[in-house]
């Protein structure tokens, strides 16, 4: 079973202070620290998994910068066989629907059972490189995975909905999953696949090798903020068992439980 | 069963990449298990250790080696469970530097992300914001807000800095506090760097992620050069041992000291002499980096012994050089193990059952993890730094 799984290299600000660049439509990263963003490394985990079970390769494939090949090493050292760095800096800004016409350009050509991808990037936030690429590639998907299984040729998978619900779905393969986090205890590389890993080839390729070179985009980034800052406070009145039903009614309404 | 070796399993290529990144002791080992009969880990029950195989395995570069997810796991905990102390180091035979060689499988699991999720957390936040607590660098000296201490100027005499514990954690910013009135009730020319100040990053070069370090120690000596630091005074046995030891490779021209150290000198020359009585059964906790690591023994305790009523007292063997870790060192402050498997239990009982009133310690790290302990044990003694027994006495 040959798997793809896209990642992606990104600045981790949970533990930052996150302040906007003066081009207004990016953040400062000089002091940030990278790394392979989260839901992908329950994606690469996922994809491992199945290698076990089945045999076959892993692909990993990432747009992005120089930088983006540690992020690759790392996804060869914890279970990938390939790794395929499409050169971002041939490109300018890209949008998410960009981003998927460019990866389906070169998954199109590949050999492949199931792609995994996060179900978001933890930088743009915007969840749609991969459901957008199983439509250009037009095999079945589904988002937000939390459990999977599959034989030969179809997936049994579980999916999370609004509201605390999950969806039981038999899919056909090949096809596209966007997994969720929790979904598996990514693992660590051992020393012998760190050195393995280190001396891999990682195939790069660059915009004239594509065989297409434009790029529809469908959205165009006005501007960042930092969200002004707003505070609503509701005082619960009457008796202690007054109040906490108010609060159950609250948190229940808000579909917090 | 004991696990069989064969020829495949010895990987060449593992052990000198180790050795190149600082596993150089491994062939002065004869398995004689000095190391693992003083390891703190040892007196821990529950917990198997054994230290005397590090060097074994990694010259057969079987470290981190296994295939298995679960196995590799275990032995990742392991190569994480070293909390630094250098009890086998003192006690080898052949000095081997034990924790060294695991640092050295560290260095490389690091690069590749491979390592405990709350260290990888704490490295982010330090390379990030500049301290372990994710906190903002403008609130690094809110502690000293009502103090009126200064901002360091050149000519000043002494730059005091306070670690990061001491700058941002409500508890042990009280030791910074101390400190500083102390430093002021006698005179001492000193300043803060205030929000320029940035953690010294001894734990996280421990924890293997040399890169981190290099930028923090590079960004520092940067920092006190320019602001013309030329004598340095910690409340950190860690900022200490990588002021001291580890910054001047990295080009940094000053003195540093440890608090306990410069106010013992002033104790000798009969500057500070404790007048208020403090009728209290004392233990003090020898600090591994300050003691065994730098042989700062006697200064901290000459603190103590100053102060009128106070009754010294000390832990039965385990003092001085057989001092017993806290269990903080090397990124052990953040790792979360399990209540019968942790190594601070052993050190508050030993601390305990000399019957003090109060376990004094001269190290931040220590004091928080004697602190959470002691929560989780539903155990009552105080925890207080040198330094605040000894502001409470003058």
């Amino acid at each position: 079973m040959d798997i793809i799984v896209c990642i992606k290299r990104v600045p981790q600000t949970a533990e930052a202070e996150v302040k906007i660049d003066s081009t207004g439509k990016d953040i400062e990263k000089d002091r940030l620290t990278f790394d392979m963003n989260e839901s992908d490394t329950y994606a690469l985990e996922e994809a491992a998994l199945m290698k076990e079970k089945f045999g076959g390769e892993i692909t990993v494939i990432s747009l992005g910068d120089e930088d983006a090949e540690e992020t690759l090493r790392i996804a060869l050292a914890k279970g990938a066989d390939n790794a395929i760095r499409i050169k971002a800096e041939d490109f300018d800004e890209l949008d998410a629907f960009q981003t998927s016409q460019i990866l389906k350009s070169v998954i199109k050509d590949l050999s492949y059972d199931i792609i995994f991808t996060g179900c978001i990037s933890t930088d743009d936030a915007y969840s749609q490189i991969g459901l957008t690429l199983a439509e250009l590639l037009e095999i079945p998907h589904a988002a937000l995975v939390i459990d999977f299984d599959a034989n030969e040729d179809r997936a049994d998978v579980q999916r999370e909905l609004e509201g605390g619900l999950i969806e039981h779905l038999d899919v056909a393969l090949p096809a596209l999953f966007t997994i969720q986090t929790g979904i598996n205890e990514p693992r660590y590389a051992s020393l012998i696949a760190i050195r393995r890993a280190a001396k891999k080839e990682i195939q790069v390729i660059g915009k004239d090798e594509l065989a297409q070179s434009e790029f529809i985009s469908n959205s165009t980034l006005e501007k960042l903020y930092v969200p002004p800052i707003s505070k609503q406070v509701e005082i619960l009145d009457g008796t202690a068992a007054e109040s906490s039903a108010k609060l159950a009614g609250i948190i229940k309404d808000k579909g917090l439980l | 069963m004991a696990k069989k070796i064969i020829n495949e399993d010895i990987n060449d290529e593992i052990r000198e990449v180790l050795i190149e990144e600082g596993a150089e002791d491994i062939y002065k080992c004869y398995q004689c298990g000095k190391c693992t009969s003083i390891c703190p880990w040892f007196q821990v029950d529950m917990y198997n250790f054994p230290v005397y195989r590090f060097s074994l395995e990694t010259s057969m570069g079987m470290v981190a080696s296994s295939e298995d997810k679960d196995e590799l796991a275990a032995e990742i905990d392991k190569i994480y469970r070293c909390v630094g102390c250098d009890a086998c180091v003192t006690q080898c035979p052949h000095g081997i530097d034990t924790p060294s060689i695991l640092r050295a499988a560290r260095r490389l699991l690091v690069d590749f992300g491979s390592y405990p999720e709350t260290l990888k957390s704490t490295a982010q936040k330090i390379k990030n914001v500049g301290n372990p607590l994710g906190e903002p660098a403008e609130k690094r000296a809110d502690w000293a807000i009502d103090l009126n201490v200064p901002k360091f100027q050149e000519g000043m005499d002494h730059l005091y800095f306070p670690c990061c514990l001491p700058a941002y954690d409500s508890r042990i910013q009280n030791v910074a506090k101390a400190t500083a009135k102390i430093l002021q009730q006698y005179d001492i020319s000193f300043g803060i760097l205030g929000e320029k100040e940035r953690c010294c990053g001894e734990a996280i070069r421990k924890v293997g992620a040399e890169k981190v370090f290099t930028e923090v120690c590079k960004t520092n000596i940067k920092e006190f050069s320019g602001s013309g630091v030329k004598n340095v005074l910690v409340s950190s046995p860690h900022c200490f041992t990588t002021f001291k030891n580890e910054y001047p490779e990295f080009g940094a021209d000053f003195e540093t000291l440890h608090i306990t150290q410069f106010l013992s000198k002033l104790i000798d020359e009969g500057t500070i002499k404790p007048s208020k009585e403090f009728n209290k059964k004392v233990v003090y906790h020898d600090p591994c980096t300050l003691g065994r690591k730098n042989g700062v023994y006697e200064e901290p305790r000459n603190c103590l012994k100053c102060i009128p009523g106070l009754e010294l007292l000390e832990v039965e063997e385990f003092n001085r050089n057989l001092s017993v870790c806290c269990g903080a060192g090397s990124g052990g402050l953040w790792m979360e193990w399990e209540k019968n498997e942790r190594i601070a239990d052993v050190r508050l009982k030993q601390l305990i059952d000399t019957g003090a009133d109060i376990i004094a310690v001269a190290c931040p790290y220590c004091l928080q993890m004697f602190e959470e302990t002691l929560k989780s044990m539903n155990l009552e003694i105080q925890v207080l730094d040198v330094t605040e027994i000894l502001y409470e006495s003058l």
